[in-house]
């Protein structure tokens, strides 16, 4: 007996003691593990019957096809199904009864930042039914919808060029401006944007308006596939800055056969002046791509490549959802990153199936099956 | 058989013949021009590479047309002055015969690798922005002067 305790008083005090320690542990170690989670549920119900996401995918086939899924990933839908043709780049038309894509024979490579002016055009409803061939291999290239749905414009090497989608009919051509691919009509019909290059810079993202063809930079170096604000007053992009610090001797870049200092690509927003620029995701180690804005304007999709080029060559990239209003997210490591931005969160990201420039549509889509 | 028979004049008169024939398609031969020059593109010069001002970024992953700077040694088609010209060759990493692909369109000629000061024969088109749509890294940005589309392209001399 010490100090008098017997043993008996000596094994209470420990199993109080212990008791104790359950008791606070079980305060803490849900809140941090749970907190996560709770938050995570949240986004999925938020999101889950904000109407549809339609990406590529490569199927088990070795195609890529055209998929639809609820944005929490649930009810994926293949909706292209075609094993010897490859399914790029769909996009729902403003209304969401229609998407277009282009597809190409299987045995041809996409060229992940081209991808735009392979192909045939194909016109479908958004739930892939009848889909309509437009023109020939390479025709309609980068075909983006107008405002009404009613038209498309182009991006050719002699310009843009706006069709009337009843007629085919050209009914206007203007200069591209140095505008070389990924290029998108903004929602209300008054500006084109995409990578150009201007003032001796390529992969410049530029806004360009439609009418008078004024052009102005919105992100100078190492910038690309832009897309709109539902409101057309901003613009989501990637963007790979320079003189990235490299804090692990370049380890991990190596480890995806990258120059060490190649640096990492982020997900940055701006408004169409190029003012008020800001970091939405950054993850070293991933490079961030395809950034899409949900049509409520309160999401946003993005890519996440371990290797740059989108993952083409494998099966795409997983893509990630998360709250524009939990911007800017940094996740992982990503020391060199977290020195520039001090604040940041960790998210909510949701991880969604591994696919290829997604485009999301609020409209209600009649998607037979789905998983 | 005597020196000055009939047999043997018609034989010196063949070797005559022949030696002359040879001699005439030697010319010819030595001035020959490529055909893809002068069918290809709508001008033609004969211009050297003043330089190199800046690497050539690796192909893994983009295409891209490089602007050179060329000084004009002779214009054999089309309306171009002499002096200076600015020529982009597109992924000038790669032998021209190798170059083109479904971005580019017709892309060709024997220069395998491009040195500074090295003379090359050119078809060309302009504006460059009708024949490619993609990158160009152009470090004469600031410069005046037309950028010309190489179409094809073949080394002169050594």
């Amino acid at each position: 007996m010490q100090g008098g305790w017997s043993k008996d008083m000596v094994g209470l005090r420990i199993s109080v003691r212990f008791a104790l320690f359950l008791f606070v542990s079980s305060l803490i170690a849900p809140m941090k593990v749970s907190s996560l989670g709770v938050k995570d549920t949240q986004l999925v119900a938020e999101v889950r019957n904000k109407g549809w996401i339609a990406f590529s995918a490569r199927t088990e086939n070795g195609d890529w096809d055209l998929f639809l899924m609820r944005p929490d990933g649930s009810r994926l839908s293949n909706i292209s199904n075609t094993p010897k043709l490859n399914e790029m780049g769909g996009r729902f038309s403003p209304n969401g009864e229609k998407i277009l894509y282009r597809q190409m024979p299987m045995e041809k490579e996409f060229a992940h930042d081209q991808w735009g002016a392979q192909g045939q055009l194909v016109i479908a409803h958004s739930n892939g039914a009848n889909p309509v061939s437009m023109g020939a291999p390479g025709g309609y290239p980068w075909a983006s919808w107008g405002p009404d749905g009613k038209q498309i414009a182009c991006l050719a090497k002699q310009g843009i060029q706006i069709y009337d989608l009843a007629s085919k009919k050209l009914i206007r051509s203007m200069s591209r401006k140095g505008i070389y691919q990924q290029f998108f009509w903004s929602p209300d019909g008054k500006w084109f944007c995409g990578p150009a290059n201007y003032s001796g810079e390529r992969w410049t993202v530029v806004r360009l308006d439609a009418i008078t063809g004024e052009v102005n930079p919105v992100s100078n170096f190492q910038n690309c596939t832009p897309d709109w604000f539902p409101d057309s007053s901003q613009l989501i992009f990637s963007n790979r800055p320079a003189n990235q610090e490299i804090v692990d001797g370049g380890k991990m870049a190596a480890s995806v056969g990258e120059r060490p200092d190649a640096g990492w690509t982020q997900l940055w927003r701006a408004d169409g002046a190029g003012k008020k620029r800001t970091l939405v995701y950054g993850e070293d180690g991933r490079h961030i791509y395809c950034g899409a804005i949900s049509p409520d304007g309160n999401y946003v999709l993005f890519t996440r490549s371990p290797k740059d080029g989108v993952g083409l060559k494998n099966d795409g990239a997983p893509i990630g959802l998360m709250r524009l209003s939990d911007a800017p997210v940094i996740r992982g490591d990503s020391i060199a990153l977290r020195r520039l931005i001090s604040r940041s969160n960790e998210g909510p990201v949701l991880d969604l199936p591994a696919g290829w420039e997604p485009h999301w549509t609020s409209a209600q889509v009649e998607v037979p099956g789905g998983k | 058989m005597a020196n000055n028979s009939p047999t043997r004049r018609i034989w010196v008169l063949i070797a005559i013949i022949w030696l002359g024939t040879f001699l005439s398609c030697e010319k010819r031969s030595t001035k020959q021009i490529d055909p893809e020059l002068a069918s290809s593109g709508s001008a033609e010069i004969t211009a050297q590479l003043v330089e190199i001002p800046g690497e050539f970024p690796a192909n893994d992953f983009y295409n891209y047309a490089y602007v050179f700077k060329y000084r004009v040694l002779e214009v054999h088609r089309g309306q171009l002055n002499g002096g200076e010209v600015f020529v982009a060759h597109y992924n000038p990493l790669k032998p021209r015969l190798a170059a083109g692909d479904e971005f580019s369109g017709k892309i060709g000629g024997n220069l395998e690798r491009f040195r500074s000061g090295q003379i090359h024969r050119m078809a060309l088109e302009e504006p460059l922005d009708t024949y490619w749509m993609g990158g160009i890294i152009d470090k004469y940005f600031s410069q005046h002067g037309v950028r010309y589309w190489a179409v094809w392209t073949n080394r002169v001399g050594k």
